[in-house]
């Protein structure tokens, strides 16, 4: 069985269609990139799994479980949404870090208004670990505008991962970066693809895609234009589109 | 020596009461102005359309009016006459409850600055992290707002401290009133006229404290960006 099971989403904004009939599925401890030009729907997709858009057709299912079916509002009131939505995780394209906590407390924050006060000390021994697994164990104590960039999104990882979501999703998370602070957060996602962390990735990067992911879907125009292993779609795309894309992307 | 002795007690006792005025103004519009912001940025339209028009209507007309509009209005309206306590005290009632209601739209507007000026991606990080609404109202949203706000709040501070001086329109006896008192005969003395300038000293030192407070407070919340 699939771990994430999405069959025929579809979302509008008035009058565009941004999302058209999208389904796919995602196996556990398989990291997916989803590229595509901007425009394309793929962060409005994302947002979706989130619960940060609302589908206005289809289903997403989480281990053989349905957790969203835009036909039945019983699937979307506010509080279940709210517990449901910690099947994800995301890391956003702009970190968004909460500026006045320090790097643990970032990490720490939701866990601790989750539990009640005996379970605090071991949720920062988790916390710090996480950052330490980052790289970032002599940071905890920084604030994130005493942060660089690259390590702003790594401790946007560290706290998406501290509540251990099934999927964890990024949106574009080097797109904000320098490029000479991308390789560390590449490096720390590829890391966690290493871990087998089941992954959904939409991102610009198309070798970090390539060498990373198991499965690449290139979107266009709010559809699925292609999907299939990394390799295969990248590097042989069956696809006039996908190849069209690709071919703009080698060029720049 | 024993006329300034006398004037500054006179003062002093008068400045208490621009500085209760003062104080019960905070303490009711600080909240009230919150209820307010939320008011006009409520996703229902009605009660949107309705907040704005009051926040409208009480910062487009003078304050010294609606001092008197509140003081007198009801008396006018009301068979059993004003419903006001008689004396001082009704007085000064009248004149909390305006300024509370008056600087309460101020602040709701500088609030609502201040909320609409927290990134989006704030209360979306939350979100995502399972938190509840009012999670990311207390722990992420308001002290980066309280943050934004806190220069054009010190402003209002300010502003307060010198408003509470309109309240002698309807005959609170605060410091300025104090003051002209020595015109004609207060105390025992008559037709002095150098009290009424120096209660601007009383002023300046207050809003010089305030100043310093407000100072003091943003360099606390320095420790984030």
């Amino acid at each position: 069985m699939s771990l994430l099971e999405v069959k025929g989403i579809e979302k509008r904004f008035g009058d565009t269609e941004v999302l058209k009939d999208i389904s796919f599925s995602l196996e556990e401890g398989k990291a997916l990139a989803i590229i595509g030009s901007s425009g394309s729907g793929k962060t409005t997709l994302l947002r979706c799994l989130n619960f940060l858009e609302k589908p206005d057709a289809g289903t997403i299912s989480v281990r053989g479980k349905c957790i969203f079916d835009a036909a039945d509002p019983a699937t979307q009131r506010e509080n279940e949404v709210r517990q449901k939505r910690l099947h994800f995780g995301l890391v956003f394209q702009s970190f968004n870090l909460f500026p006045q906590y320090t790097a643990l407390e970032n990490v720490t924050l939701a866990g601790k208004l989750r539990q009640d006060k005996s379970q605090w000390s071991a949720i920062e021994r988790q916390g710090m670990e996480l950052l330490e697994r980052m790289g970032l164990g002599d940071r905890s104590g920084h604030y994130p505008h005493q942060l660089s960039g690259g390590q702003q999104q790594r401790v946007a990882i560290a706290r998406a991962l501290a509540l251990q979501p099934d999927v964890l999703c990024f949106d574009e998370p080097t797109s904000a970066l320098d490029p000479e602070l991308t390789g560390e957060v590449l490096k720390v996602i590829r890391s966690l693809a290493e871990q087998d962390t089941t992954m959904i990735i939409v991102t610009h990067e198309m070798a970090f895609a390539r060498d990373v992911a198991d499965e690449v879907i290139f979107m266009d125009g709010g559809v699925i234009v292609e999907q299939g292993s990394a390799k295969e779609v990248i590097e042989h795309p069956a696809q006039e589109r996908t190849r069209q894309f690709l071919a703009r992307y080698a060029e720049s | 020596m024993e006329q300034f002795t006398t004037v500054v007690g006179a003062l002093n006792v008068s400045f208490l009461l621009n500085l209760k005025l003062f104080a019960i103004t905070l303490l009711g519009a600080i909240p009230l102005g919150l209820v307010i912001s939320f008011g006009s940025m409520c996703r229902f339209t009605p009660l949107r359309w309705l907040t704005r028009t009051v926040v409208w209507i009480i910062r487009g007309t003078p304050l010294m009016l609606q001092l008197y509009i509140i003081f007198f209005i009801p008396g006018m309206m009301l068979e059993s006459g004003s419903p006001w306590p008689a004396g001082s005290s009704g007085r000064f009632l009248a004149a909390s409850i305006m300024f509370i209601i008056n600087y309460a739209c101020y602040f709701s507007e500088i609030y609502r600055g201040g909320i609409q000026g927290v990134p989006v991606g704030q209360q979306e990080a939350g979100l995502v992290l399972g938190l509840t609404r009012r999670q990311i109202f207390f722990k992420v949203t308001l002290l980066q707002m309280v943050k934004r706000i806190v220069p054009p709040m010190g402003n209002e501070f300010i502003t307060l401290v010198k408003d509470t001086s309109l309240a002698n329109v309807i005959s609170v006896q605060e410091i300025i009133w104090a003051g002209k008192a020595f015109f004609k005969t207060s105390h025992g003395y008559s037709g002095l006229m150098w009290p009424i300038f120096f209660t601007g000293v009383y002023f300046l030192a207050f809003s010089g404290v305030l100043t310093l407070l407000f100072d003091r407070l943003e360099k606390k919340l320095d420790y984030f960006k």
